[in-house]
């Protein structure tokens, strides 16, 4: 077993009960990566994350921080890791050096080296001004901000971030993800989320997770290229009696996966299916569609967006092949 | 230990910079300086006058049994507002504003929190009984005379009686995240110690026995006669670890529940 990942699951379930919130998890996460864990809410991610942060153990499984076994050297791993909790809460009647000086004696900060750790963190949050702030008066965006350098005290070379950006402000969101960034070039770091933009703008590899399973994982380039070899056709026909004539013709034509009926708008029927970009099927529909009397009025090709890939995965999974 | 320390010193700094710390330590003083007074003043009632009051003697009865003793044993009627208060927060509070969770990814023990805590309550109840040393002060100062020994037996009692019942609340407030429910739970428990202790007064042969061992308020009455037994010690240091025991218990189950 390869111990030198920054972080690695092996076969980790959790149980409520009969409730499974994670089935026989594994991954691992190297140094220098950023992995976005995306799911919708209730899929386990947080329970995935809470595992990792020492919150509670798995019912299951072994997990390693570093090389070090989670349920054996259970300070040693938490010492490793930061871990952002999904609502940032912190002590409201504490000031914001105040408690992160706390953090770093409970993390086995040196006592000597406590003064200078907690204005460097400070320094790279953008906390340096509000040190003597009472936590409670902060807004979300400086909150999160303390719950980040909470994260990021006694160095730890992995950090769990459980939707960072949650709640905050556009230009909140773009100086977090930013901060986030700079991070990830030494740190091992895993974040949720459920906007899919960040997951391209931020990760490096991608894991989707629904019902406590991993359904598909992969790089971002390896995304892309699964992108590349299907595309969605958006269709737009003009009476919506013609509906079931123009399903059965395009059920007929080979390569049309995934049909459905779209949307309905004022007597006007929109039909999306899936193919392979290699070959355009617009010409043939067009043709087609003329020959039967049913009139077209817009044919497009899209590129699937990762919305669409993650919401056919949902729906059966089967795209979860092409990336593991 | 240090980060028991750490705990210990957060918890015990946030009671005192909260309005609700400060205005428990300011009415707990305020209360016990009334007992105190109407005490003193009732002794010097009878003492002026005694056969009034069927006593034939009054030489026999001492200011330090007099004042001291009832002064401890009312005092204890205090808990029952005293001890919610305080515990009422020290866990339920944390789970209800979720800094638990973030507590419990630190590279911390579950005993190092619990003890903590405990021990930030216990420092900050040892704080509030600092002013009535001042009340002793005071009673020289009015021309009493006391002796040493049974009153700071009182005060150990008390202050063991309190660490008890503290435990108690803290273990209270660790199964549920209202402070309210934790508060109304504790008062319940402590009116129930309290009942125990009439109980003992009605019941016979066996049960007595029972009720009394039983009841923490039997055993603090050794404590305010200026009587120091073992027994006593032992039944709040047992008291004291059991709930401190059930505190972590419960505070492990986030292993297991939803």
């Amino acid at each position: 077993m390869d111990l030198s990942r920054s972080i690695k699951f092996d076969n980790v379930s959790k149980r409520y009960g009969a409730f499974h919130a994670l089935r026989d998890v594994s991954f691992d996460v190297n140094e220098g990566e950023i992995v976005g864990f995306l799911g919708p809410n209730g899929a386990g991610k947080t329970t995935a994350m809470r595992i990792l942060s020492g919150f509670f153990p798995p019912s299951s499984g072994r997990i390693f921080v570093c090389g070090m076994d989670m349920s054996k050297h259970p300070h040693k791993a938490k010492r490793a890791i930061g871990y952002l909790p999904e609502t940032v809460s912190l002590y409201p009647d504490m000031r914001v050096i105040e408690y992160l000086r706390f953090v770093a004696k409970l993390k086995g900060v040196p006592s000597h080296e406590i003064q200078g750790h907690v204005r460097s963190k400070m320094s790279f949050c953008g906390l340096l001004d509000s040190g003597h702030r009472l936590i409670g008066r902060l807004s979300k965006g400086y909150r999160q901000r303390v719950g980040l350098a909470q994260a990021l005290v006694a160095d730890p070379p992995v950090l769990v971030l459980d939707e960072p950006t949650t709640g905050l402000d556009p230009t909140q969101i773009k100086e977090i993800r930013e901060l986030i960034r700079a991070l990830g070039q030494n740190r091992a770091i895993i974040l949720s989320t459920h906007i899919l933009p960040e997951v391209s703008m931020l990760c490096s590899r991608v894991m989707m997770i629904n019902q406590g399973q991993i359904l598909a994982s992969g790089t971002v380039p390896e995304l892309a290229s699964c992108l590349k070899d299907r595309e969605a056709v958006h269709i737009k026909i003009k009476n919506s009696e013609d509906q079931e004539r123009a399903l059965k013709i395009l059920a007929s034509v080979p390569g049309v996966e995934a049909l459905k009926i779209a949307e309905e708008v004022r007597g006007e029927t929109f039909i999306s299916f899936e193919t392979s970009p290699d070959e355009d099927l617009r010409p043939l529909i067009t043709k087609l569609f003329v020959e039967q009397g049913i009139s077209l009025t817009e044919i497009q090709r899209l590129q699937l967006s990762l919305e669409d890939i993650f919401l056919g995965l949902l729906k059966d999974g089967k795209l979860g092949r092409r990336f593991s | 230990m240090k980060k028991v320390l750490t705990i210990a010193r957060k918890e015990f700094t946030s009671s005192f910079h909260s309005w609700l710390g400060v205005l428990t330590a300011t009415l707990f003083f305020l209360a016990a300086g009334v007992f105190f007074v109407i005490l003193i003043l009732n002794y010097v009632k009878i003492s002026m006058n005694p056969q009034q009051y069927g006593l034939s003697n009054f030489s026999g009865i001492s200011q330090t049994q007099y004042i001291f003793g009832s002064f401890f044993s009312n005092l204890s009627i205090m808990f029952l507002f005293l001890v919610p208060i305080l515990t009422m927060r020290s866990f339920a509070e944390e789970k209800r504003q979720e800094t638990l969770e973030l507590l419990f990814t630190y590279p911390l023990s579950d005993y190092e929190i619990v003890v903590g805590k405990q021990l930030g309550i216990l420092l900050f109840f040892g704080v509030l009984l600092l002013p009535l040393f001042g009340y002793l002060a005071v009673f020289r100062w009015i021309g009493g005379e006391f002796d040493w020994g049974p009153v700071l037996l009182g005060y150990a009692g008390f202050w063991l009686l309190g660490a008890a019942y503290l435990a108690a609340g803290v273990f209270f407030s660790s199964l549920t995240k209202s402070p309210i429910i934790s508060a109304l739970g504790t008062f319940g428990v402590l009116l129930l110690f309290w009942i125990l202790d009439y109980v003992d007064d009605v019941a016979t042969g066996p049960w007595a026995r029972i009720f009394s061992e039983l009841s923490p308020l039997v055993h603090y009455k050794n404590f305010t006669l200026g009587i120091l037994d073992v027994q006593d010690v032992v039944y709040f240091g047992f008291f004291f670890f059991y709930f401190l025991f059930l505190t972590l218990r419960s505070i492990e189950t986030r292993n297991w529940k939803s």
